[in-house]
């Protein structure tokens, strides 16, 4: 093997990252070129580890799953609004069509109309939905909060 | 691979029942995709140190890493019903993140301040400095190790796009440069030389540290 194809193999090989093959070997015991290569690789890499790794916060898991049902409640928002889009034209047109008949007095025709409890809120309404955003923005705001706190962690626990 | 799995291995602190035994992680990603949230914990777990490490590394900013990190994830669940287990699932995560990480340097790079390396070193809002923490070391020594990190962290910065990635992920991700090669879709042998210029221009610029 010639030294420029031994030399790009040295990054794995200083790394440990791949098994070093016999005739890798011999070249580099016999090519002191190479070996100087291998070591300059390898200190350069030992320089590097000073950059240390940095430990996920405590509130990494907690906020993730905060987005993740973010996400979730904007899709069903979304989904809720286009099947309720219709369905309030619905409901809206045969109020108007009641509406009319009681303008015109012919009561006999009606049925009995309770009336609509709009602020009745359950969960997976488009109202209820919404007010869950709501609360989601304000844990988003809890969670800016903690962000203050944790940079000034990170700080201290990153060497 | 191996060292990447069996590194995220040993962070995991509670696999969960029935998932870690023998399955990879394309097969665990199989099951998020029809619908099992234990497997996609599983993975979130077993992948997030490496996720906020890697772009801690790429953004330098510890508070923006994490969100990165959790956006990668994100990204993993929304598009889980896509997923195929032809791609590794290691591969296809990286793809992920080194796409954002790509997008949010060039999002900020108009706003960042000329040498955006120093962000949180030392802290402007704290004062703090972050090897600090080590009481064996006396003020000079510590101010000669600050430097020194630094200047570490300046450097890889300074390294062209490519060539700051697939150091992170040879040196910080142990991943080797097969996968490299398969994250950023290069040839083998172009990755090799894309890594072997990396250490070569890192070596001549830190050659007083080292
Ligand atoms: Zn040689």
């Amino acid at each position: 093997m010639k030294c420029n194809q031994i030399r790009e193999l040295l990054p794995d090989l200083a790394a440990g990252l791949n098994a070093v093959t016999p005739e890798t070997q011999e070249h580099i015991r016999a090519c002191p070129a190479c070996a100087g290569k291998l070591e300059d690789i390898r200190k350069t890499m030992a320089l590097l580890d000073e950059w240390q790794a940095l430990e996920p916060s405590p509130y990494f898991d907690v906020r993730l799953q905060a987005r993740l049902r973010e996400e979730a409640a904007q899709l069903r928002a979304g989904w809720l609004h286009r099947i309720r889009i219709p369905a309030l034209a619905l409901a809206l047109s045969m109020m108007i069509a009641v509406g009319v008949g009681l303008f015109r007095g012919d009561r006999s025709k009606v049925p009995p109309v309770r009336p609509v409890a709009l602020e009745k809120l359950e969960p997976g309404t488009a109202v209820g939905d919404l007010q869950a955003l709501d609360k989601n923005h304000e844990l988003y705001a809890d969670f800016d909060v903690l962000d203050d706190l944790e940079v000034q962690q990170d700080v201290t626990a990153n060497p | 691979m191996t060292s990447i799995a069996s590194q995220a291995q040993a962070e995991t602190a509670t696999p969960l029942p029935g998932l870690a035994e023998g399955l990879t992680d394309a097969e665990v990603m199989l099951r998020v995709k029809v619908g099992d949230e234990s497997a996609f914990e599983y993975l979130v777990q077993k992948y997030r140190r490496a996720m906020v490490n890697f772009m801690y590394r790429m953004s330098h900013n510890a508070a923006v890493s994490e969100d990165l990190a959790q956006e990668v994830f994100l990204r993993v669940y929304r598009s889980r019903s896509s997923y195929e287990a032809s791609a590794k699932f290691t591969t296809w995560l990286y793809r992920v993140a080194t796409n954002l990480a790509m997008n949010h340097a060039r999002d900020t790079r108009q706003e960042r301040p000329e040498n955006m390396v120093s962000l949180d070193e030392p802290n402007t809002e704290t004062g703090t400095t972050m090897d600090v923490a080590d009481g064996s070391l006396t003020a000079e020594e510590a101010l000669v190790r600050r430097e020194r990190l630094a200047a570490i962290r300046n450097k890889v910065q300074a390294l062209p796009e490519r060539q700051r990635m697939a150091v992170i992920m040879h040196k910080y991700q142990q991943m080797d440069y097969r996968q490299i090669a398969d994250v950023l879709k290069l040839s083998e042998s172009a990755t090799k030389s894309l890594l072997f210029r990396a250490y070569e221009t890192l070596r001549q610029q830190l050659k007083d540290f080292i």
